[in-house]
């Protein structure tokens, strides 16, 4: 949350608004079909349909039953085509980039454009993985069962970093993304995934503000078409989360985020990125093109990757600098060289790292990559923590704070009009959780809507010390959270 | 109540399970209890048959949950916690069953296995999640409220505190009692081949896979050099490790407290500990921790049925058996026969590749 300077954090909000609302949003979940027919948009209760591009009859009857048909187009098919499917059935295009170059990315987009003049085309991220809650059995196709644990928490898998990530190497889209289902047991490889598989599917997407190709098993497509009681049941419990997931980002909605990653490396940065998720830290991600003069100034923190020699360009340094000296805290990964902080003294901090106060706030460099993403969410999280916030010393810089919510991960977004704040909440272990929240600000008004019960139950507000406390009392799997009537804490202390 | 950024375990390993080389007819399910992830692989007549005994196990696992935890204020230990110091208090046979084998671990362990050590857990939870800075007035205060000396069974089903400030927290040894008593519903719903996991610190193997010895277990190695191994059927691992230390402070605090000195355990060590029962595996691997591999080894050697082996991050290794084979590939060519009953085959200091 932002508790500099007015103009800073004006500035630093309108650059967040410009990536995040220039990119346009369908913010959809859209179900990939592959069945030869399709029932009506009416009964499924969803209406955007992803159909291979070479399925013209499908994509002629889907668009004749009114639904919104989105063409998938495999990047090797993309140079072959030059001439197009007729255009009026379509949507819009999704291009499956499959392992090709960002360069041959670019290139098959150039073309998909040329091809199909005034259609949105959209790239399809494929590294998602299932939203589920992770156990340590990993199951494979030939038998083998294998269990790791990288620690004893509750460990989920979770698409946040993906998001935020494609959100800053892609800002011209929404995140597009998809993933494998993970169908390792015989009961689950018969039936296809559970009903709640999907609804965590559904409202993960939500909840990220992105968009999601959803495959739905060969099984629910066709015993939906041989109305199959059964598939239907499985069908009518998703649409509520349908329903609920298109509310998500309504309004123009900014993530709240007082942590910023600067990386140009989706490889390098995606696990310690993906911990922080975990840990329910709000970050943003920016490449070092993004860092410009002002631009870092609404983060408390800022996670620097540094390039592969260990070195970042010149921008960023002295962003990073002009940062620190202004109370913020910088922790630079994989530092090496030489870097204008150090002309102050070096302070040991971790076995491979150093501090450098520098004006009134501090970079400590890391030597090394992040070799243990856990831990270093956890160091993270310490330093936004009370003892260890430079920017603010005695107040906890955390913008929000879960309890008894492991299996939870929850999403802060400030409403643009007004001073209101929502939270969406997805809790992976699909089932029935009292989460305890506190959120920065002082919210006199707090409701909470969910799927189940629709929109939507009050909850009491507990106002202490610039924060609001309240409970939820019931999370199973989607829950949205406003906070009004109060004073969201980029509006509380005007201009 | 419970950060979500908690760290409560810091214990690590790897499981791999060789499974029929036919496809064969398995289910595998997941469930949030007891603070994290317990997942239940099992074998069964049918998908559905099997999958409905998972269901009663983990049901038996909530169950527990709701008399062993003390994060619960309305769980059974909770009760006992706010009055037994007051008056003796009846409890739930579960109850006194895992209090009274907590009792012998600390017995056996020389009061290295306490699970009167929660003041301390807390104090340096905190301090581990920087709410706090370590308090050594506090910390000798709480100190002179962990003794397990203090609890007394009153057989058949009441326990009394000997001291006010006194609490049980069986977060070193439930999560083990757990498994067992859902292997023993498995068992009563016709299960004879199962894999129980409670969130990677501990592991009970029923049975063994179709056309397999055992379930093939691979242990903790901080070192990644080690891959100790061990097969498992009808009997338990566990293991244990301290809280990696901070990468960006030079102030960092454990969740592994060691009752003699009440500071957080410094050890390069993870262990891994192999019983007959998971209750027994899961306080042995805390215990074997903190004794280190010397006496350790000693204790491994004084019970029959266990093994034990440390490995570093360094890639120092002991193994110590006095029963179980846990098998240390790479380091095949150095290490003696182990299996035998009390023999101790200890590689402490070496260095592999």
């Amino acid at each position: 949350m932002f508790h500099l300077s007015t103009s800073r954090r004006s500035k630093f909000v309108s650059t967040v608004v410009l990536l995040l609302l220039a990119t346009p949003g369908w913010t959809r979940v859209l179900l990939r079909w592959t069945q030869p027919a399709i029932p009506t948009a009416a009964s499924l209760g969803v209406s955007d349909l992803v159909i291979p591009i070479d399925a013209e009859a499908l994509i002629k009857s889907a668009h004749g039953q009114g639904y919104r048909v989105y063409a998938e187009v495999p990047i090797a098919k993309v140079s072959t085509r030059s001439s197009a499917s007729p255009t009026n059935d379509l949507a819009g295009i999704i291009l499956d980039p499959g392992d090709g170059s960002p360069t041959r990315i670019d290139e098959a987009l150039r073309a998909l454009r040329s091809s199909y003049p005034g259609l949105p085309v959209a790239v399809l991220d494929a590294r998602a993985k299932q939203p589920q809650m992770k156990g340590q059995l990993v199951i494979k196709r030939d038998g083998i069962l294998q269990v790791t644990s990288p620690t004893a928490q509750p460990w989920i898998d979770s698409n946040l970093a993906l998001v935020r990530l494609d959100q800053a190497f892609r800002p011209e889209q929404t995140p597009l993304y998809e993933f494998r289902w993970d169908l390792s047991d015989s009961l689950q490889q018969e039936q296809g995934p559970d009903a709640a598989d999907y609804l965590l599917a559904v409202a993960e997407a939500a909840a990220f503000h992105s968009d999601l190709v959803l495959d739905l098993h060969p099984k629910l497509e066709a015993g939906m078409l041989q109305h199959d009681a059964a598939a239907w049941s499985v069908m009518n419990k998703i649409k509520p989360y349908l329903a609920f997931s298109s509310e998500a980002a309504r309004d123009a909605h900014e993530p709240v985020a007082n942590v910023g990653v600067i990386t140009d490396s989706f490889r390098d940065s995606y696990e310690p990125v993906n911990l922080l998720a975990r840990h329910n830290i709000p970050f943003l991600v920016l490449t070092t093109s993004d860092v410009k003069p002002h631009s870092l100034d609404g983060f408390d923190l800022l996670v620097i990757f540094t390039t592969a020699d260990g070195r970042t360009n010149e921008q960023t340094i002295t962003a990073i600098t002009d940062f620190a000296n202004r109370g913020g805290t910088a922790v630079l990964v994989g530092a090496r060289g030489a870097y204008p902080w150090q002309s102050s003294p070096p302070t040991p901090s971790g076995q491979h790292a150093v501090s450098y106060i520098s004006g009134k706030g501090r970079i400590i460099e890391l030597a090394e990559p992040v070799t243990d993403p856990e831990t270093f969410a956890q160091d993270i999280r310490r330093l936004l923590d009370k003892a260890d916030n430079a920017n603010a010393p005695g107040q906890d810089a955390a913008p929000i704070s879960l309890w008894n919510a492991l299996t939870t991960v929850a999403v802060p977004y400030r409403v643009s009009a007004g001073g209101e704040e929502v939270i969406e909440l997805v809790n992976y272990a699909q089932e029935a959780l009292r989460v305890q929240v506190k959120v920065k600000g002082s919210f006199t008004s707090i409701r909470y809507e969910t799927p189940e019960k629709g929109c939507c139950e009050p909850l009491t507000p507990v106002l202490r010390e610039g924060f609001t406390e309240f409970v939820v009392p019931s999370l199973y799997i989607a829950g949205r959270v406003h906070l009004a009537g109060g004073k969201a804490p980029l509006k509380a202390e005007g201009k | 109540m419970r950060w979500n950024n908690l760290l409560i375990g810091g214990v690590t390993f790897v499981v791999a399970i060789a499974a029929a080389q036919a496809p064969a007819s398995f289910v595998h399910r997941k469930k949030y209890v007891m603070g994290t992830v317990f997942e239940i692989v099992a074998y069964g007549e049918s998908p559905a048959q099997t999958s409905d005994a998972i269901d009663q196990a983990f049901q038996e696992i909530v169950r527990l949950d709701n008399v062993m935890s003390d994060y619960k204020s309305g769980s059974d230990l909770s009760r006992l916690n706010r009055s037994a110091s007051l008056q003796p208090q009846p409890v739930p046979p579960d109850l006194y069953r895992v209090i009274a084998e907590a009792l012998f671990y600390a017995r056996l362990s020389g009061g290295k296995f306490d699970v009167t050590v929660g003041p301390l857990v807390d104090l340096w939870k905190a301090v581990l999640r920087g709410e706090r800075a370590p308090a050594p007035a506090e910390e000798a205060r709480l100190r002179g409220c962990v003794g397990y000396q203090n609890v007394e069974l009153l057989p058949p089903d009441r326990i009394r505190f000997r001291s006010p400030c006194f609490r049980i927290d069986l977060g070193g040894i439930g999560k083990g009692y757990a498994l067992d008593r859902a292997a023993d519903v498995l068992r009563s719903r016709g299960i004879s081949c199962a894999l129980l996991n409670a969130g990677g610190s501990s592991i009970y193997a029923m049975g063994a896979p179709p056309g397999q010895a055992g379930w093939l277990v691979h242990l903790r190695d901080p070192s990644n050099r080690i891959d100790p191994q061990v097969t498992l059927s009808d009997s338990s691992i566990s293991t244990s490790e301290q809280t990696p230390p901070s990468l960006l402070s030079r102030e960092s605090a454990g969740h592994i407290i060691d009752p003699g000195t009440g500071m957080p355990l410094q050890t390069q060590f993870a262990v891994s500990s192999v019983a007959k029962t998971a209750t027994a595996s899961d306080a042995l691997s805390t215990t074997l921790l903190l004794l280190g591999p010397v006496r350790g080894a000693e204790l491994v050697n004084s019970v029959g049925g266990v093994a034990a082996v440390w490995v570093s991050a360094g890639g120092q290794s002991k193994l110590a058996s006095s029963g179980p084979r846990i098998v240390l590939p790479a380091l095949a060519h150095s290490q003696p026969n182990s299996g035998l009953a009390g023999n101790l085959a200890s590689q402490s200091g070496v260095t592999p590749r």
